[in-house]
């Protein structure tokens, strides 16, 4: 520890801590522009400067590191010059446009310049006049207002690694750009926009629409993916205005991507259904809540009554709070008396790793799953332990990924090719060698390895299975998909296999089903037999929006999304965080819905959320005594038992492989909904690699129809170079890529023109 | 002596008279409202106008500034991004049932746009017309440059101290 005097405070810090942190530490605050402390130390601004006694030269407290003994000036007559002359230089070429800028009342720029006091520039203001640049479909860059921080370019570099904008130019021609000027397309994640201390990267989704100070503000978690990441829901009335990043906060330090961040319009969409409404004889009629939950209470208990509880089934969406996923299944046992509880989600598997134990890792094995686009968080905790750390990178999947900026052993080719490195890598951990053994060796030597995989792919499961059985060291990460997967099967949503209410709908088992904000259409396991459910006694469907499975339903009530309540998701590392309620948008929620068929049949639960988590702690052993603002849960088991062995070779015949690719910009079937992200991403696009591509002679945007065994479909091409040659990939959750992938994970198919 | 010769003149009368009599030759001070017009000073803050560019494009950028100064809350206004990127104003309303005529809107705006004007006759026999919207305060604009005043009373009142 070294001992630092700052502004006459003396504080005790480890040696190389930077000045501002020691500063920080000391209780004295200095003033920053181009700092951040997630990046590494830049120095662009001279904002930060301090006087250093017996030195004669201005030190950047945020790029020097303490000495022994140092004395460090914060606030002097010299310093306050030299700051406001720094600031007085910036405003030179920045356009004070204050009252149009969308940055106006939160930026740093505007904040230094009051607390400095430049009231006038003494230099010849010459504002910059390009044109501002719309080439990103979400981002929108002002280059006149930019003050050259660098913070976009270095977190775009060090933190998403995507490398897309960089300074350009030198000297005074100095601007932020694409490599030769190209059109801005990246991943989209917006991390430029939350680091720009000034209006010269905005969010377009939320451009011009407010202004900060008009905003109300919650700290909630984000319901898409299952990362889990903290947000800050901003809101003026009952509209969402923007979703942005609580800085430097939560398990994603503060970063966010694509779909949080611009695509929360669902929430005030235009689209969304108010009124409840009933069929009868096949006229579908208006009704108020509590009169579509009269005529579900009727024809639960007439069919509870003719064919028993056993015929009456509730399958949750994993979009549903854990008190709420709890509610259901204590309307399904206690009130209903039936066991038949459903979800996507097994219990084969649970969450061990943290995604601060990925980010620490020293060895990363993803397997056959594209991180950076199902959980981008989980993608930049994979990223930076492959970057910061220098962890040893291995990645399996049938096409490139953005991991292969950082992994030197990135494995590729058709997916029975990768499937079959996967088993040999498996085998080659366990003691075989093989042409892997070296890179399982890193694995097995390395002290704290990590494995990603999906978890909805038995084969993948398998092979994970096998590798954490030859190396116990090994912490795996199930990359679940939706916000709370991992919360409703603690709920007990887990239990029963979703192909037993498959067979169930096919076989005219049930005669009653509740669907509290499930899709079954956009489900490969349940497309085939949903429409089956159409023809039930009572199809009951919760969603906010008319999907088609609601399009179905005799009664669907709607019901509130993950801004409009409050209550817990648990996310991929089993931790579980509290979600607030932002805006009402008058409808009720999941729990309410629950707690009025309870109340019908003559029950009581409670919808109330403090009250839910008493009954929560009290049944859910798993629960007990759990921090429900942040608290892990601790699993027993990571595997449930063996899995079964399944043959993960590509079913049927056909010229090509065809897999399932990552959902682009999309998390499940919420978001699209997002006007935004569907003028991006609207509808399922049929990735091919450019050489397969030239060879059938087709080109990008072009309709083609996609046949195989048992499956036809027509998509929009996208030329992709990431993608292998002899291979297509089409996205799952859509309804019209559901009844492909509904046939097996890795099929083969013909393209027909 | 003096007080003998004032008692037997009545000069204090006289005086008085006097004093009546020069009023009689002059100009009025009170006026004969509602038949007459009051005078209206020039800082007067009456309902207040928009200006306008000389293309007719509003000179308000929706920088909801008056917005947030405005202590009675009567001024609501909705921005969103044009088709081209710019910035465009959905809405501009602005309640004179609740304006309390403080300008504060007129000292905070940043682009000169918003002003208080000197019409002030807002009586009307219901509610439905206080609330005016962008259409309205620039057509207060027109009217207070061509001195269309509404209020008869207005007839006089400089043009040129708008058009500045």
């Amino acid at each position: 520890m070294v001992t630092v005097k700052i502004d006459g405070k003396e504080v005790q810090v480890a040696p190389n801590t930077l000045i501002l942190d020691a500063a920080k530490e000391a209780g004295v605050s200095i003033p920053t522009l181009c700092h951040d402390s997630r990046l590494n130390p830049f120095g662009a601004c001279r904002v930060c400067l301090v006087e250093q006694v017996g030195n004669p030269k201005l030190q950047a407290a945020c790029t020097t590191p303490v000495t022994d003994k140092m004395e460090i000036v914060t606030r002097s007559e010299k310093l306050s010059r030299v700051r406001k002359t720094a600031i007085e230089l910036l405003l030179i070429n920045h356009p004070l446009d204050c009252p149009v800028c969308d940055k106006g009342g939160e930026c740093t720029l505007q904040d230094l310049t009051y607390e400095v006091g430049v009231t006038k520039v003494r230099f010849d203001a010459k504002p910059n006049d390009t044109p501002v640049d719309h080439t990103n479909p979400f981002i929108e860059r002002d280059i006149d207002r930019c003050v050259l921080c660098g913070r976009c370019v270095r977190v775009c570099d060090e933190v998403v690694n995507i490398q897309a904008i960089s300074f350009l130019n030198r000297g005074t021609d100095t601007i932020i750009g694409t490599s030769f000027e190209q059109p801005w397309n990246c991943e989209y994640c917006g991390q430029c926009i939350s680091v720009c201390p000034v209006g010269s990267l905005n969010n377009r989704i939320y451009l011009f629409k407010n202004r900060p100070w008009n905003l109300d503000r919650v700290k909630s978690v984000c319901g898409l993916c299952s990362c889990g990441c903290t947000v800050d829901i901003d809101y003026e009335g009952n509209e969402v205005f923007r979703m942005k990043e609580s800085p430097e906060e939560g398990i994603n330090h503060g970063y966010m991507c694509a779909k949080g961040r611009f695509g929360f319009e669902f929430i005030n969409s235009i689209k969304r259904e108010s009124e409840a409404v009933v069929k009868a004889g096949g006229e579908s009629k208006k009704v108020s809540f509590n009169e579509a939950v009269e005529v579900a209470v009727e024809k639960l208990k007439k069919v509870k009554d003719t064919a028993g509880a056993d015929a009456i089934a509730v399958v949750v969406s994993p979009r549903l709070t854990n008190e709420e996923a709890f509610l259901a299944g204590k309307l399904a046992k206690d009130v209903l008396g039936t066991s038949n509880l459903f979800s996507t989600e097994s219990n084969e598997v649970y969450p061990e790793a943290t995604l601060e134990e990925v980010e620490n890792s020293d060895c990363v094995t993803v397997l056959n799953i594209d991180v950076t686009e199902s959980n981008p968080i989980l993608g930049l905790a994979v990223r930076h332990a492959a970057r910061k750390n220098t962890a040893p990178l291995a990645v399996f999947y049938p096409g490139y990924t953005a991991l292969r900026r950082v992994s030197k052993n990135f494995v590729t080719g058709n997916p029975d090719e990768v499937r079959a490195a996967m088993e040999s890598y498996a085998a080659a951990v366990a003691g075989a060698s093989n042409d892997y053994s070296a890179l399982a060796a890193k694995l097995t030597n390395a002290e704290r390895p990590v494995v990603v995989f999906d978890p909805y792919n038995k084969a993948d499961v398998k092979i994970a299975q096998d590798i954490k059985k030859a190396c116990a060291k090994v912490k795996i990460v199930p990359a679940k998909s939706k916000n709370n997967s991992v919360g409703i099967v603690d709920m007990g949503f887990g239990a029963k296999c979703a192909t037993e209410f498959a067979k169930g709908l096919e076989s005219g088992k049930f005669k009653a089903v509740i669907v509290l904000g499930e899709n079954l259409s956009a489900r490969s396991v349940w497309t085939k037999s949903a429409s089956k459910a159409a023809g039930l006694e009572l199809l009951l469907v919760t969603d906010p929006f008319m999907s088609e499975t609601a399009a179905m339903a005799n009664v669907y009530i709607p019901v509130a999304t993950f801004a409009e309540k409050s209550g817990s998701f648990t996310n991929l590392e089993g931790r579980v965080q509290s979600i607030e309620k932002a805006v009402d948008k008058g409808v009720n929620t999941d729990a309410c819905v629950v707690s009025a068929l309870a109340k019908g049949l003559g029950a009581q639960l409670p919808a109330d959320v403090s009250a839910v988590r008493g009954m929560i702690e009290k049944e859910v052993p798993l629960y007990s005594g759990i921090n429900w603002d942040g608290g892990v849960v601790s699993y027993p088991y990571v595997f449930a038992g063996e899995v079964a062995a399944t043959d993960g070779k590509a079913k049927g015949k056909g010229k090509f492989f065809l897999y399932p690719a990552s959902l682009r910009l999309h998390s499940g079937s919420f978001t699209r909904w997002s006007p935004d992200l569907a003028k991006v991403y609207g509808e399922p696009m049929l990735e091919i690699g450019v050489e397969d591509a030239k060879e059938l002679g087709i080109k990008s945007n072009d309709r083609v129809k996609v046949k195989g065994e048992g499956f036809e479909g027509e998509f929009l091409v996208e030329i992709e170079k990431k993608v292998s040659k002899g291979c297509i990939a089409l996205p799952e959750d859509f309804v019209a890529t559901a009844g492909i992938f509904c046939n097996g994970k890795s099929l083969r198919a013909d393209i027909v023109k | 002596m003096k007080n003998v010769f004032e008692t037997i003149f009545f000069t204090e009368i006289l005086q008085g008279l006097g004093i009546t009599l020069s009023h009689m030759f002059k100009k009025p001070v009170t006026y004969r409202y509602p038949f007459e017009a009051t005078p209206i000073q020039d800082r007067f803050r009456g309902i207040q106008y928009i200006k306008t560019h000389a293309d007719g494009r509003t000179k308000c950028v929706g920088c909801y500034l008056c917005q947030k100064v405005c202590p009675s809350e009567c001024i609501h206004i909705e921005t969103d991004c044009g088709p081209n990127g710019e910035r465009l104003i959905r809405k501009y309303e602005l309640d004179l049932s609740r304006c309390i005529y403080c300008g504060y809107c007129e000292e905070v705006c940043p682009v000169d746009a918003i002003h208080m004007g000197w019409e002030w006759n807002t009586v009307a026999s219901d509610r439905s017309g206080y609330v005016i919207n962008m259409k309205t305060l620039s057509q207060n604009y027109k009217d207070n440059v061509e001195g269309n005043w509404k209020n008869k009373h207005l007839k006089k009142k400089l043009v040129e101290g708008v058009q500045q």
